[in-house]
């Protein structure tokens, strides 16, 4: 470490390498921390998180019982023991809350001045923080499986809609209209997003096993359909060509670049995807188990070097090296099914949220000091551990390790 | 203190001297790094009696995965192996994604073995020449056949016949061995046999050396290492290492 910061110092190394190292050593060190803890609000299983691209310190929730909260993540009070206290609450009382369960939950990306949530009864309502009331409301024909604002859209604000009906809704936020409809998906859209590359770029998954790429300013279908064979059609059933998955694709996450794109399907597959092309990379990741019948959130690591894919795998989050596909490790801690997660890029850290009604959060532990400066601090304190974040307390140490 | 061990990010790795040599627990015998020679070695374990010898050894390319960490690593050799003409694979059947791999030198000389006497002898080996040298397709359609390959109809049908293409669905055949009925069949077999003896045992795991040494039922017919690669390979047990060697615990799909 001492020498990534030398080379660092002497202008050997480039600056962002001693960042992706030790973003990626923190990645690797997530482990379930007993002074981290997000309120415990939902009274049934969390179906999505988000957290605000702006500062990464609120974090949007929404649950099967059609709540949503919104917490903040940051930890001003010097502890190091700090819980995620929600900072305020559409609970079942208001008057506007959600009938059913909410299914995707976003941020608006420039402020969080707006949320949108969009439920299963049919409805996608647009909020004002400060007074928790819909400013809009977009009704649909089908259950809303899922939403997408474009993360960097200037040049419209399009929020693309997935719901029961085979056809993509785009619900202009400017005006208030939903009359651009993409067609082309024969089965139910189950998860929808936009590029975080190129603006008018979207992605499409569905019940009918396919992976449509769409630019919504062309007139006339989608650009690609993602073919998991490449176009090499002998090698499994004709049925199967075409497809993403030999099964209902039910995730959908571009890597941070916006360069590829990962599906997983309940073919108990993921698939990574060459964006531009549509090329299937062939990076086998093995058995994904996936048995979700709705959206899965799952979600890809920022500024680290290997990427990481968190991906919920019955009740434990699954982390996969994003290009050679092996198998990371297994976070392990929630009790039931684990429906979404999501990373905080500046702090890597993970929150995942299941259905056991608990947010958990997996911090990257914090660098053990060696042995014989253990010993020589625990002659110093008395009563065993400190309860203080030892960045905090001032312990000038001469040997690093 | 923690107990666990951290994973550490390539670019930290810190080497340490190690004091002894004695191994404990899951001991991964030192694996061929090559994927070649890992594959002569499953050949191996293939039985060829049990067939008379009228089969050529096949290995499923999930077997590769319980020897090689790295599935991706894998796939792209076998991929090599295939465009180089070395290896044929096959789609077997019983699921969509169990592909059997074969030596070519071994397949046609099986084939042609199989086809002594025949009448089917002569389009057979036509085929075997143009269509299994050049291409590495695992299903032909019937407009490939007769306008790339040159096949007439009659041909084709006399294919199908001595087993070196089977239907697929109309108008295109998947590239098979002949005579494997049987071999997909015991295979089938064996493979519930094993993964039930799994399932059967207390917690449903099983330490792998135990398992190996067990009284096979006259169900299983294939060598117990050929099966445990099997049903690791295709991840319908996990395997666990533990200080007692490595475990197999069934997974509960």
């Amino acid at each position: 470490m001492l020498g990534y910061l030398a080379a660092r110092q002497a202008g050997l190394d480039d600056p962002l390498r001693l960042r992706r190292a030790e973003s990626t050593r923190r990645v690797l060190g997530l482990q379930l921390n007993p002074d981290r803890d997000v309120d415990r609000i939902h009274g049934n299983g969390i179906n999505t998180i988000d957290i605000e691209a702006i500062e990464g310190r609120y974090m949007l929730s929404g649950g099967a019982d059609g709540v949503i909260a919104i917490y903040d993540l940051e930890n001003y009070s010097g502890k190091s023991q700090y819980t995620c206290k929600a900072v305020c609450t559409v609970g079942r009382s208001s008057r506007h809350v959600h009938k059913f369960s909410v299914e995707t939950v976003q941020w608006y990306p420039y402020d969080t001045g707006m949320f949108v949530s969009s439920s299963f009864d049919k409805t996608m309502k647009v909020w004002d923080t400060e007074t928790l009331k819909p400013a809009e409301l977009f009704e649909f024909e089908g259950n809303v499986y899922s939403h997408h604002l474009s993360p960097i859209a200037r040049k419209h604000s399009l929020i693309a809609v997935g719901t029961k009906n085979p056809k993509i809704q785009l619900c202009d936020l400017k005006s208030g209209s939903k009359i651009h409809v993409l067609q082309g998906h024969r089965g139910e859209v189950l998860s929808v997003r936009w590029s975080p590359r190129y603006e008018h770029i979207l992605a499409s998954a569905s019940a009918d096993s396919k992976v449509k790429v769409w630019d919504v300013r062309r007139a006339s279908g989608s650009l690609l359909t993602l073919d998991q064979h490449n176009g090499d059609k002998s090698k499994a059933s004709s049925e199967a060509a075409n497809t993403a998955h030999n099964g209902r694709v039910n995730g959908l996450c571009f890597t941070g670049d916006g360069l590829y794109l990962l599906t997983t399907g309940t073919d108990d597959r993921m698939r990574l995807w060459n964006s531009a092309s549509g090329e299937n990379t062939l990076v086998n990741y093995g058995k994904v188990c996936n048995e979700s019948r709705k959206r899965l959130q799952f979600t890809v690591s920022r500024g680290c070097s290997p990427e990481f894919v968190f991906v919920p795998c019955g009740s434990s989050v699954a982390v996969y090296a994003l290009h050679t596909g092996e198998l990371v490790t297994m976070l392990r801690g929630h009790y039931n099914n684990v429906d979404c997660c999501e990373f905080h890029p500046d702090y890597q850290e993970l929150y995942s949220g299941g259905k056991d009604c608990n947010i958990l959060a997996w911090v990257p532990v914090l660098r053990t000091s060696d042995v014989e400066e253990e010993s020589n601090r625990e002659n110093k304190v008395t009563g065993g551990q400190s309860s203080v974040n030892p960045a905090l307390q001032d312990a000038w140490s001469s040997d690093e390790d | 203190m923690n107990r666990k061990r951290a994973l550490i990010s390539d670019t930290f790795k810190v080497k340490r001297k190690r004091n002894g040599t004695e191994k404990f627990g899951a001991v991964s015998d030192d694996g061929p790094a090559d994927i070649k020679s890992s594959l002569e070695y499953l050949m191996t374990l293939f039985p060829r009696k049990l067939f008379n010898d009228a089969l050529p050894q096949i290995v499923l390319k999930h077997q590769l995965y319980s020897i090689h960490n790295d599935k991706t690593l894998v796939d792209k050799e076998v991929n090599k192996l295939r465009e180089g003409g070395e290896v044929l694979m096959f789609q077997l059947g019983f699921d969509t994604e169990a592909f059997g791999l074969v030596f070519t030198s071994d397949y046609k000389a099986k084939v042609l073995a199989g086809q002594e006497g025949k009448d089917t002898s002569a389009t057979v080996e036509k085929f075997i020449e143009r269509v299994v040298s050049s291409c590495t397709d695992l299903s032909f359609s019937k407009d490939k056949m007769l306008k790339e390959f040159l096949f007439t109809d009659s041909e084709i049908t006399q294919l199908v016949k001595s087993g070196v293409l089977t239907v697929r669905d109309a108008g295109s055949w998947w590239l098979s061995i002949p005579n494997s009925g049987k071999f997909t069949k015991y295979f089938v077999q064996g493979r519930k046999a094993v993964l039930g003896m799994v399932k059967k045992s207390k917690y449903s795991e099983v330490l792998k050396a135990e398992i190996e040494e067990r009284r096979t039922t006259s169900q299983v017919k294939f060598h117990m290492k050929y099966h445990i690669h099997d049903i690791v390979g295709a991840e319908l047990v996990e395997s666990i290492p533990t200080t007692s060697g490595t475990l197999l615990r069934f997974v509960d799909s």
